[in-house]
């Protein structure tokens, strides 16, 4: 097709909106809502919320921070020094473990298990523990902020190292060349758009981590900062602190996304948070070992990180420990009602808020598709939101929503709403536009061409997101549990936390894993079946 | 034969597309009929503006000047009545879909949901009998580019419109492919334009031949084919098919060496 062809075909991408609005530009757009946002923030924060704890005007937060500038920044600085180290700990190790998995094809299930369950840890309970191996200081930040970016630089660059193109592979291959070689001179180059995408989004990753990290006593930083305003009810102070780790957090995203682009500018966007799951072969047999081994490696890691640490007994818990407080002592049946009753709680409060969050960011996506000058107002402030680790922001959503049931729940839905809105919409920009000339030829119904193009084509994009959404759903829930609500896990396990009840700690953290990874691993089943119905032999 | 289906008639259209800042000028001045029921193939150099005219037709974009008209209506009233039919390079079908309900979306388009004889009928037109149920992936390309046709044609539409649809084939699948669309315009008649670089193909299966220029495109000659058809592949080996596989040819060299030529009529 002819270029001039080619921009008559984008014109059409989508539906045609007769709205003058669609001629504002987008910048102006977005900068007006954005204006309008604050406005009205101030504004409800004076009038409605005045004197309730709950909203901070903006120029409060403003006056806040400069008042006592010298303390903000101080800890703002000793946690952004945490996450970046903690992100250069976390993607050298994911990056070894992408490595490994893609030279060593036999292992690269078991690696895959292994960083899989590394994500779905309750970060906000293993900090205790993490805390009894480094002591007080700030290595368990940084351990922390590391174990969050594993998962997500891991997935990015075997993604990299798997798009190398097959025919330069065998281009190595016929020259009588093996993995290595292939490795040097094509996978790692073929890699590089792909890690940049997983690195950008593991910049807000390991602030996160950091936070998370501080939670729970340490000395300095943003997240003790924060558990101390929460106990003080110094509503500004937390506004402060959320707004600022919005920027920090947002500034790494966006810094890394330039240099990436800076650095391959020949590459189009990739979108990491979309990856399929790699499919598992068929047979029974096939199935057992897929299912076996991974399992096998984690209590492997499980008892050589207690054996490595030395751990003392009354601290550490073995995998058997954990099934004896759950089974077979005689204080079993208390500690499983205690457990599973609080897990009860929390699975009602946190799958209420996943669903919501799921299905109001496809109802948006579609809206957006539908109606182009909302999606150009109100997109680019959902891309910078989907950047925040919504966890930094919860004493924010505490204070304003309240200590009940709902605060989970509210949660839980901002934290999967956002990477779900922008990876569904960003899929259906890409319905092949030939599909759209189609339908716009027998001059087919909005309603039908969601039906027929939209919805079909973001379906990969939506499964993916939830599947992605249930270890993070699960990490949100039990960080407000922990910090406010007094319900569910969490609050059993900083119970036990502030109690030194390592039993429990450790019964907790076991489950409420095993309950994340068979989360995703249901979603990862019904992802495949899914799509291999849809469209057989377009997944992987 | 009855013929069916509308006439096309092009007059003055110029489109100027926004290109990095740039303004580029795609179609200036075409003039172009197409007669009800006929058959009428459009070609001319790489970017000159042919697929840019058919979506003009089609009602997919707007023209800047000129207007295009189908025996009273416009591309838009044409499209919003449904009565066309449209297949491109890329077949475009819904991978989710199989090879009946892809053609049967036209129909679920127009609001014929229930009309399976029309889809059953078609399926035997492009000789897709025995793939009913099998999905896109699982065809090949020019069993796909069949499903594509067969959904362009199922709503019975007053003019068909393909652009480039056979392009990414191979030869044989293309030739293969000609022959059908020959009997399947033979057979309902419907006002057909069709966009491609090849000039046998052109001359194969057309009643008339118009020779587009290079950017900005105009139609800078027209070529009647008369052979007889139905028109079978020995046609190819004749000399006269060859004299007028030429005579296009030398059209085609003619316009891409100026711009500026006016309407010549060799034939």
């Amino acid at each position: 097709m002819s270029p001039a062809a080619d921009t008559a075909a984008t014109a059409t991408a989508r539906p045609a909106g007769g709205s003058r609005l669609d001629r504002v530009p987008p910048r102006l757009l977005s900068s007006a809502v954005g204006i309008a946002v604050l406005l009205l923030w101030e504004l409800l924060a004076r009038t409605v919320y005045a004197g309730s704890y709950r909203l901070s005007p903006p120029t409060a937060v403003v006056v806040e921070f400069f008042e006592f500038r010298g303390l903000y920044l101080r800890n703002l600085w000793h946690s952004t020094k945490t996450a970046a180290w903690g992100f250069l700990w976390g993607n050298l190790a994911a990056m070894a473990l992408a490595v490994t998995a893609t030279l060593v094809p036999w292992l690269r299930r078991s690696i895959g298990a292994v960083v899989l369950t590394v994500f779905c840890l309750p970060f906000i309970a293993i900090a205790p523990i993490l805390r009894l191996i480094t002591g007080p200081g700030n290595a368990t930040p940084i351990a922390l902020s590391a174990l969050a970016v594993v998962f997500t630089t891991y997935v990015a660059a075997l993604l990299g190292f798997d798009l190398a193109p097959g025919s330069a592979l065998d281009v190595i291959r016929s020259y009588g060349r093996g993995r290595l070689t292939a490795f040097r001179n094509v996978r790692v180059r073929a890699s590089v758009p792909a890690l940049f995408a997983g690195l950008q989004i593991a910049a807000p990753a390991a602030f996160l981590g950091a936070v998370v990290g501080e939670f729970t006593g340490a000395h300095r930083g943003l997240g003790i900062l924060t558990v101390r305003a929460l106990g003080a009810l110094q509503t500004d102070r937390i506004w402060v602190i959320a707004v600022m780790s919005t920027i920090v957090a947002t500034g790494g995203y966006l810094a890394i996304g330039a240099l990436g682009r800076y650095l391959c500018p020949w590459s189009p966007a990739l979108d990491v948070g979309a990856v399929p799951v790699p499919r598992i072969e068929p047979g029974l047999l096939n199935r057992l070992a897929g299912l076996a081994a991974p399992i096998a490696v984690v209590f492997v890691f499980w008892y050589a990180f207690l054996w490595v640490f030395g751990i003392e007994p009354f601290f550490a818990k073995t995998p058997v420990d954990v099934w004896a407080e759950l089974f077979s002592v005689s204080e079993a049946p208390e500690t499983r009602s205690i457990i599973f009753g609080a897990l009860g709680t929390t699975m009602w409060t946190t799958s209420l808020g996943y669903v919501v969050g799921l299905v109001g960011a496809l109802a948006s996506a579609l809206v957006f598709i539908l109606v182009p000058w909302l999606e150009r107002a109100l997109m680019p402030i959902a891309v910078a939101l989907r950047s925040i680790p919504i966890i930094v922001t919860t004493p924010v959503i505490i204070l304003f929503v309240g200590r009940g049931l709902l605060t989970t729940t509210a949660i839980v839905a901002v934290m999967s709403f956002f990477p779900t809105l922008v990876n569904c919409y960003t899929a259906m920009t890409r319905t092949p536009e030939g599909i759209l000339d189609v339908l716009k030829s027998y001059d087919a119904t909005s309603a039908a061409s969601v039906r027929n193009a939209y919805l079909p084509t973001s379906v990969p994009a939506l499964l993916a997101s939830a599947r992605i959404a249930v270890p993070t759903s699960l990490l949100g829930a039990t960080v407000a549990e922990w910090l406010a609500t007094g319900d569910g896990i969490g609050a059993v396990m900083v119970t036990a936390f502030t109690r030194n009840d390592f039993k429990i700690l450790w019964v907790s953290v076991a489950v409420l894993t095993i309950v994340a990874v068979i989360g995703y691993w249901l979603v990862a089943a019904f992802e495949l079946r899914t799509l291999e119905r849809m469209a057989p032999g377009t997944s992987r | 034969m009855a013929r069916r289906g509308a006439p096309v008639d092009v007059v003055g259209v110029g489109r100027t597309f926004a290109l990095a800042g740039d303004e580029v000028s795609a179609l200036r001045g075409l003039d172009m009929h197409v007669p009800a029921g006929g058959f009428t193939a459009l070609i001319g150099p790489s970017g000159c503006g042919k697929s840019t005219a058919l979506r003009l037709v089609a009602g997919l974009d707007t023209p800047d000047e000129g207007t295009i008209d189908s025996g009273g209506a416009s591309p838009d009233e044409m499209r919003r009545g449904q009565r066309i039919g449209v297949a491109f390079q890329d077949p475009s079908l819904l991978p989710w879909r199989t090879v009946t309900t892809n053609i049967r979306l036209a129909l679920e388009l127009v609001g014929r949901r229930h009309d399976t004889k029309a889809v059953d009928e078609l399926v035997e037109l492009v000789g897709l009998q025995g793939f009913e149920k099998a999905r896109p992936s699982q065809l090949s390309g020019g069993m796909r580019q069949r499903v594509a046709i067969a959904r362009s044609l199922v709503t019975n539409p007053d003019l068909l419109l393909l652009d480039e649809p056979f392009g990414a084939l191979d030869a044989l699948t293309r030739q293969q492919l000609n022959d059908e669309l020959q009997r399947i315009w033979s057979a309902r008649g419907t006002t057909t334009i069709l966009v491609t670089h090849s000039i046998p193909e052109a001359v194969y299966v057309a009643d008339e031949v118009l020779v587009m220029s290079p950017r900005p495109g105009r139609i800078v000659a027209r070529h009647t084919i008369g052979f007889e058809r139905p028109r079978t592949r020995e046609l190819l080996l004749t000399d006269r098919f060859h004299a007028e596989v030429e005579a296009v040819s030398a059209s085609l060299h003619r316009s891409e060496g100026q711009v500026v030529q006016l309407d010549t009529d060799p034939g």
